[in-house]
C-alpha cells in the first residue's frame, strides 16, 4: 500500500510540488515565529541571576500605570529612607536610575536606543545587592566608569578609552576602566549601564530614588520591620519584585509574541485552504482512476487510506522543508526587526518545542485538509470508471450559498446592532460571520464576476467567451484560491486602515493646529533624555528664535477611578501638559469651546473636549487627581476642543506653577520653537546627539512612528500570508489547466494562436485575483470602519481612507495574481497539440 | 487583433495542377540511436482539389503521422509539406494557427469539442477566433439542417449524443469553407448507423461543395465512400486504388498485413 501510493504521488510530484511549497511556507514561518518568541521569552532570566541577594526591595507608590508607550509613573522613596534602613543594620542602596547614554566614538548616541533604557547606576563593589560583576578591568573610582557588555561593544568602547556620555546635567568625560555583566548576561534586559562611583553626585536623589534595594545582612528581614522604615511605600520581596519587573518585560513581549502568533496562524490558515482545493482539484481528476480502483475491488477505505497516506508523504516533505526553512527564518525575522528598530532581545536557543509544533501543524494540516475531499471522492462508484471522462463535479454550492447568506444576515444585523449601541462583542461577532459569509460564498462571488464580465471579455472573441464559462463552471474549485488572497488582503488592508487612523488620532486636528516652525525633543531612550534648563538656555541664545516653549509632561489618575475610553495608546492616566500657556497660544491655535485661556494658572486647567465629557466637567468644577506630590485638587478653567499632538494627546494643560503643585521637578520633555533659525544652528547650540531638533512635520509625522513600525512588522508578516495565497492561485492555475489540456487542444486544432490561448487563461485567472483582492479590501474598509465606529461611539465614522494606499494594495495583489497564473497560463498555451490528439 | 498570414481566408491554397495538399520526399522519425522509428519513409504524395482521399494502413503504418504532418500539426524530419504552394515548415506559430482556423478543417475521433462553449459556438469558433472574419449565417444554417443538428445549436457539447457532438465537429471543420479537412478515424467512436450517416454527409460535402478531405481509416466500409484509397506501411506509399468497392479495400488490407 505504502509503495503503491508512494508510486502514485511521485507520478503526480509535479501537481503537489506547489502544495509542498506552500505547506513549507507555512511551517517555516509558525516555526521560525515560535522559535523567536521561545528566544524573547528567557531575556528576562538574568534578572533572577542578578538580584538573588536582594531581599526586600522599597518603591514608591504609583501615580499612574504604564501602557504600551507610556512609561509608568511612581512617587519617589524619599532619599533618608536608605539611611534609616541602613541605620537599622539593613543593607540598602538607592537608585534613581538617571538618564546616562554612552556616545559612540563618531559622537552618535550609542547604547540603547528606542523605548529601551539608558540609565547610571552606583557600583556597590561586594554588596550582595550589586547584580554586575566586572567581567574584565576594575572598579570605577572618581572620574572613571565601568559600563555593560553589550554597551561596550556595542560603541565600540575598550578599557583605557575616554568614555563620553549625556546626562540631564550636560555632556561628562570619564575613563572606561571595567566592562561588568549583568547576572551572568551580556547586560541588564532592555538597558544599558553606566556604573559609577556610589558617591557620584548625579546618584544621589535629591528627589528620592525610583527603588532602595535591601539585603536582610544581620537582620532578619521582616516586610513590617520595613514598613516601619518606609512608611506609606510599597514593600515587597526581591523574588517577588523581580517576578514582577519579569512580568513587565514579558507584557510587552507577550503581546509582541501574540501578535506574531495570530499572523502565523492567518498563514497557516491560508495554507490549509490551498491544500484543501489542491486535494478536491486533483481528486476530482482523478474520479476515473478512483473508480477503476473500486472497479477492481479496492475497499473504500483502502481508498481513503491511500489518499489519507497521500497526505501524510505530501505534509511530511512540506514539513521538513518548512522546519529547515524556519530555522533560517528566526535570523531573517530578527534581523528584519532590528532593521525596524524594535528592540527585541533575544537568547540563541533552538526550541524543541517550537520544531514539534511546527511538525505537528505540517502534518496536522494537511491530513485533515485532505480528509473532506477524500471522504467524497471515495464515494466514487465503480461504474464511473466506464463512463465518458467529462464527469462533472457535483454541486455542493447549495447548502453553501444558504449557509453563506445566513451568515451574512446575522454578520449584518449583529453589525448594526453592535455599531449602534456601541457594543464591541457584537461588532466582532459580525465582522467574524461576515468574514466565514465571505469565505463560504467566495464560489458565489466567482460566478457573478464571470457574468458581469461575459460580456468583455466576449467582445475578445471566443478565447474570452470561453474563459469566462470556465470561471463560471469551475467557481466551486477555484474561489479558494480567492479565498486565500483575500484572507491576505483584508487583513493587510484592515491594518493600513487602523494604522491611518490612529495616527490621524494622534496627530490629526491637533497637528494642524500646531503653527510652531521647529520642535527640540528627546531621541526617545528611556527615561527621557530631556530638555535641562542649560539646553533650553542655549536655544533662547540662537539668533532668530522669536519664541520657545519647552512643555513638561507628567501623569496624573483621577482620584474616583473612572474608566479612560480612548482609541490609541496611552490610558494608563492623565497626561499632563504644563508649560507657559500664553507662549504655547502663539504656537497653538486654541479652540476654546468654554471658559478661557486667561483663566488657566496654578491649580486651574484646561482639559479637552473628550476629557471633560469622560468625566462629565465643566468650568468650575473640581477634579481630584493622584500625583507624584500626593492628592491634588484641580479645577476646570477652560476647556478646549482638542489637546496638543502626542501620543497619547495630554487630557490636562496646566501653567508651569502647576508642576511645583504635582510635584513635578523634572526637565521639559519637548520644546515648541517659533522663529526662523535652522535646526542645525540650534543643534549645534545645544551641542548633545540625543537631543534632536526636527520640522513640525516630522515631529507630528514621529508622534505615529511607533505605529508605523509596527505596521511594517505586520506588512512583512502578511506578506508570507499573501505569497502562500499566491502560490495558491499558481496552483490552482495549474491544476484546472491540467484539467483542460483536451479543450486548449481542441481551440488550438480549430486555429486558436498559442497567444489567444495565453491571454484567455490569463484572464481567466487575474479575475480569481480581482475577486480576492476586492472582496478583501471592501471587508477591510467595512470591519475597520464598524470597529472604529463602535469603538469610538459614533465620533469615528469612518476609517481613515487614503486612496493610493488602497490603488497599491489592488496594484500589488493584482500584479500578484498576473504573475502567478503567467507561467502555468504560458506553459499551457504552448503545449504540444499533438501530445494530446495521439493521447486519443 | 489584426492578424495578416501568408494565407489568408477566401485565397485559394489551390497550388499547381488543382493540388491543395502536397507531400514531397517526407521523412519522419521519433527518437534518436536504436531506439529510432521511422514513421515516414520518404513519402511523396499529393491531395487534389475536390477529392475524397482514405489513407488506410495497419497500425503503425504511419498513417496519423502522414496526416498530422501533412497540416502542419507535426514537423517532418525531413522533406516538405505543402499546403497550396506553401511549405508549412516555414509558417511560425501564429501563422500555423491562422492557417488551421482559415485554410485547413479537422475531424477527430473523440470529437475534440470546447466543453465550455455550445453547439453553435464550437461550430463558428474557427471563424470567431479571426477578429476580422464573419460567420456566413446563411451557410451556418444550411450546414446544421443538413447535419440534423439544428435544433441542438445552443446545448453544450455534454448534453449531445456521440453522433450529434461529431456532426458538430463536422460542422466546425466545414464552415470557414477551408481548402481541405483533414479527418482522423472520425467514425471510430460510432455505430453503425450513425458512422454510415456521417460518411454519406461527407460524400455529399464532396460532391456538392467541392469539399477536399483527407480521411485517415481502417474502416474498409469508411474508405468505400471515397474517390481514391492511398495504403500505408511502414511510413511508405505502397499501394493506391480509385473508387474501390468494400471488397477490394479489404483484400488490399489482408495482403498488407
Amino acid at each position: 500500500m505504502i509503495r503503491r501510493t508512494l508510486k502514485l504521488a511521485w507520478f503526480k510530484r509535479n501537481r503537489y510540488a506547489l502544495t509542498v511549497v506552500a505547506i513549507a511556507l507555512s511551517v517555516a514561518f509558525i516555526v521560525s515565529t515560535l522559535l523567536l518568541t521561545t528566544s524573547i521569552a528567557d531575556v528576562g532570566e538574568p534578572l533572577g541571576r542578578g538580584y538573588q541577594g536582594v531581599d526586600i526591595v522599597v518603591t514608591g507608590p504609583e501615580v499612574a500605570a504604564g501602557d504600551g508607550p507610556v512609561q509608568a509613573i511612581s512617587a519617589p522613596v524619599p532619599a533618608q529612607v536608605v539611611a534609616r534602613l541602613e541605620a537599622s543594620g539593613f543593607i540598602a542602596a538607592g537608585f534613581a536610575d538617571p538618564y546616562a547614554q554612552v556616545l559612540n566614538a563618531d559622537g552618535t548616541a550609542g547604547g540603547q536606543d528606542q523605548a529601551a533604557s539608558n540609565i547610571a547606576e552606583p557600583w556597590l563593589g561586594d554588596s550582595p545587592l550589586n547584580a554586575f560583576a566586572i567581567e574584565s578591568g576594575r572598579a570605577p573610582t572618581r572620574d572613571e566608569v565601568a559600563i555593560d557588555r553589550a554597551t561596550a561593544r556595542s560603541a565600540g568602547l575598550d578599557i583605557g578609552d575616554s568614555v563620553t556620555f549625556v546626562t540631564e546635567a550636560g555632556v561628562r568625560d570619564a575613563m572606561l576602566v571595567g566592562v561588568a555583566t549583568f547576572g551572568g548576561s551580556d547586560n541588564d534586559p532592555y538597558t544599558s549601564t553606566i556604573l559609577l562611583p556610589a558617591d557620584d553626585r548625579l546618584l544621589t536623589g535629591a528627589s528620592g530614588f525610583r527603588r532602595v534595594l535591601v539585603a536582610a545582612g544581620d537582620q532578619v528581614p521582616t516586610s513590617a520591620a520595613i514598613e516601619t522604615l518606609a512608611p506609606d511605600m510599597v514593600v515587597e520581596t526581591g523574588a517577588a519584585w523581580v517576578l514582577a519587573e519579569e512580568d513587565a518585560l514579558n507584557d510587552f513581549l507577550g503581546f509582541f509574541s501574540t501578535f506574531l502568533t495570530v499572523f502565523a496562524v492567518v498563514a497557516v490558515v491560508v495554507g490549509m485552504v490551498i491544500v484543501t482545493n489542491t486535494f478536491t482539484v486533483s481528486l476530482s481528476q482523478r474520479t476515473q482512476e478512483l473508480a477503476l480502483l473500486r472497479l477492481v475491488g479496492t475497499t473504500r477505505r483502502q481508498l481513503l487510506v491511500q489518499v489519507v497516506l497521500e497526505a501524510v508523504l505530501l505534509g511530511a516533505a512540506g514539513t521538513a522543508a518548512g522546519i529547515l526553512l524556519g530555522l533560517g527564518g528566526v535570523s531573517a525575522l530578527g534581523w528584519f526587526l532590528d532593521v525596524l528598530g524594535l528592540v527585541i532581545e533575544r537568547s540563541d536557543a533552538i526550541s524543541l518545542s517550537a520544531i514539534s509544533v511546527g511538525v505537528a501543524v505540517g502534518l496536522g494540516v494537511t491530513v485533515i485538509a485532505a480528509v473532506r475531499p477524500a471522504w467524497k471522492a471515495t464515494e466514487v462508484a465503480p461504474i464511473e470508471a466506464l463512463r465518458a471522462s467529462d464527469a462533472e463535479l457535483a454541486d455542493a454550492g447549495g447548502r453553501r450559498r444558504t449557509i453563506a447568506g445566513l451568515l451574512l444576515a446575522v454578520g449584518l444585523g449583529c453589525l448594526a446592532w453592535g455599531v449602534l449601541q456601541a457594543d464591541i462583542l457584537f461588532t466582532g461577532i459580525a465582522i467574524g460571520a461576515i468574514f466565514l459569509a465571505l469565505y463560504l460564498g467566495a464560489d458565489s462571488l466567482v460566478r457573478a464576476t464571470a457574468r458581469l464580465t461575459r460580456r468583455l471579455l466576449g467582445a475578445a472573441g471566443p478565447t474570452g467567451t470561453i474563459a469566462s464559462r470556465n470561471l463560471e463552471k469551475n467557481a466551486g474549485r477555484t474561489s479558494a484560491a480567492a479565498s486565500a488572497l483575500m484572507i491576505g488582503i483584508s487583513l493587510i488592508g484592515f491594518f493600513t486602515l487602523m494604522a491611518a487612523t490612529i495616527g490621524q488620532f494622534i496627530a490629526g486636528d491637533a497637528g494642524d493646529a500646531l503653527r510652531a516652525d521647529l520642535v527640540v525633543q528627546g531621541i526617545g531612550s528611556r527615561p527621557d533624555p530631556t530638555l535641562s534648563e542649560s539646553v533650553l538656555g542655549a536655544i533662547e541664545g540662537v539668533p532668530g528664535v522669536d519664541v520657545l516653549v519647552p512643555l513638561y509632561q507628567t501623569s496624573v489618575s483621577p482620584a474616583d477611578g473612572a474608566e479612560i475610553n480612548q482609541v490609541g495608546p496611552g490610558g494608563g492616566g492623565l497626561g499632563t501638559a504644563m508649560t507657559d500657556v500664553q507662549a504655547l497660544a502663539r504656537v497653538y491655535d486654541f479652540t476654546v469651546n468654554a471658559g478661557a485661556l486667561d483663566a488657566i494658572g496654578g491649580e486651574r486647567i484646561a482639559v479637552d473636549q473628550a476629557t471633560a465629557d469622560a468625566f462629565d466637567l465643566a468650568v468650575g468644577d473640581g477634579l481630584d487627581v493622584t500625583s507624584l506630590a500626593g492628592p491634588v485638587r484641580l479645577e476646570v478653567g477652560t476647556i478646549i476642543e482638542t489637546s496638543l499632538p502626542g501620543s497619547p494627546q495630554p487630557a490636562i494643560i496646566g501653567d508651569l506653577a502647576l508642576a511645583d503643585t504635582l510635584g513635578y521637578d523634572g526637565p521639559a520633555s519637548a520644546a515648541f520653537v517659533l522663529g526662523s533659525p535652522s535646526a542645525t544652528a540650534i543643534n549645534d547650540a545645544i551641542g548633545i546627539p540625543t537631543v534632536e531638533v526636527v520640522s513640525r512635520d516630522a515631529y507630528l509625522d514621529g508622534l505615529s512612528s511607533n505605529l508605523d513600525t509596527i505596521l511594517a512588522l505586520v506588512y512583512a508578516l502578511l506578506a508570507v500570508a499573501v505569497i502562500v495565497a499566491l502560490i495558491g492561485i499558481a496552483n490552482t492555475v495549474s491544476l484546472a489547466i491540467s484539467e483542460r489540456v483536451a479543450e486548449i487542444a481542441a481551440t488550438r486544432a480549430a486555429g486558436a494562436s498559442s497567444r489567444q490561448i495565453f491571454w484567455s487563461l490569463l484572464a481567466e485567472f487575474s479575475l480569481l485575483g480581482v475577486v480576492g483582492v476586492v472582496s478583501g479590501l471592501v471587508f477591510a474598509w467595512v470591519s475597520a470602519a464598524a470597529f472604529f465606529n463602535t469603538l469610538s461611539g459614533g465620533q469615528i465614522a469612518q476609517p481613515e481612507t487614503d486612496i493610493t494606499t488602497g490603488l497599491l494594495i489592488v496594484a500589488a495583489g493584482l500584479g500578484g495574481a498576473i504573475a502567478a497564473s503567467w507561467v502555468p497560463a504560458r506553459s499551457a498555451a504552448t503545449t504540444d497539440i499533438l501530445d494530446v490528439l495521439r493521447a486519443d | 487583433m489584426d492578424e495578416t498570414a501568408q494565407i489568408g481566408r477566401g485565397q485559394s491554397a489551390t497550388g499547381s495542377g488543382g493540388t491543395v495538399a502536397r507531400l514531397v520526399n517526407a521523412t519522419k522519425t521519433f527518437g534518436t540511436g536504436d531506439a529510432a522509428v521511422t514513421a515516414l519513409d520518404n513519402a511523396t504524395i499529393d491531395f487534389r482539389r475536390g477529392e475524397f482521399t482514405a489513407v488506410m494502413g495497419p497500425s503503425g503504418s504511419g498513417k496519423s503521422t502522414l496526416m498530422y504532418c501533412q497540416s502542419g500539426l507535426d514537423q517532418l524530419s525531413s522533406g516538405q509539406a505543402f499546403i497550396g504552394d506553401v511549405d508549412v515548415s516555414t509558417l511560425s506559430d501564429q501563422e500555423l494557427s491562422i492557417m488551421r482556423r482559415s485554410t485547413l478543417g479537422f475531424i477527430f475521433q473523440s470529437f475534440h469539442l470546447v466543453p465550455a462553449l455550445n453547439a453553435r459556438e464550437n461550430i463558428t469558433l474557427p471563424v470567431d477566433l479571426d477578429s476580422n472574419a464573419e460567420v456566413d449565417a446563411d451557410f451556418l444554417d444550411e450546414l446544421a439542417t443538413v447535419l440534423g443538428i439544428e435544433h441542438r445549436l445552443e446545448n453544450l457539447p455534454s448534453q449531445l449524443s456521440g453522433g450529434q457532438r461529431q456532426r458538430v465537429a463536422v460542422a466546425r471543420a466545414m464552415v470557414p469553407r477551408p481548402d481541405v479537412i483533414f479527418a482522423d478515424e472520425p467514425t471510430g467512436a460510432l455505430d453503425s448507423k450513425t458512422s454510415g450517416e456521417l460518411l454519406a454527409y461527407l460524400r455529399t460535402a464532396v460532391d456538392d461543395l467541392g469539399q477536399t478531405i483527407v480521411m485517415v481509416t481502417h474502416d474498409a466500409v469508411a474508405a468505400s465512400h471515397c474517390d481514391r484509397v492511398v495504403y500505408v506501411q511502414d511510413g511508405r506509399l505502397v499501394d493506391e486504388a480509385q473508387h474501390p468497392t468494400v471488397d477490394d479495400v479489404l483484400n488490399k488490407i489482408l495482403e498488407l498485413s
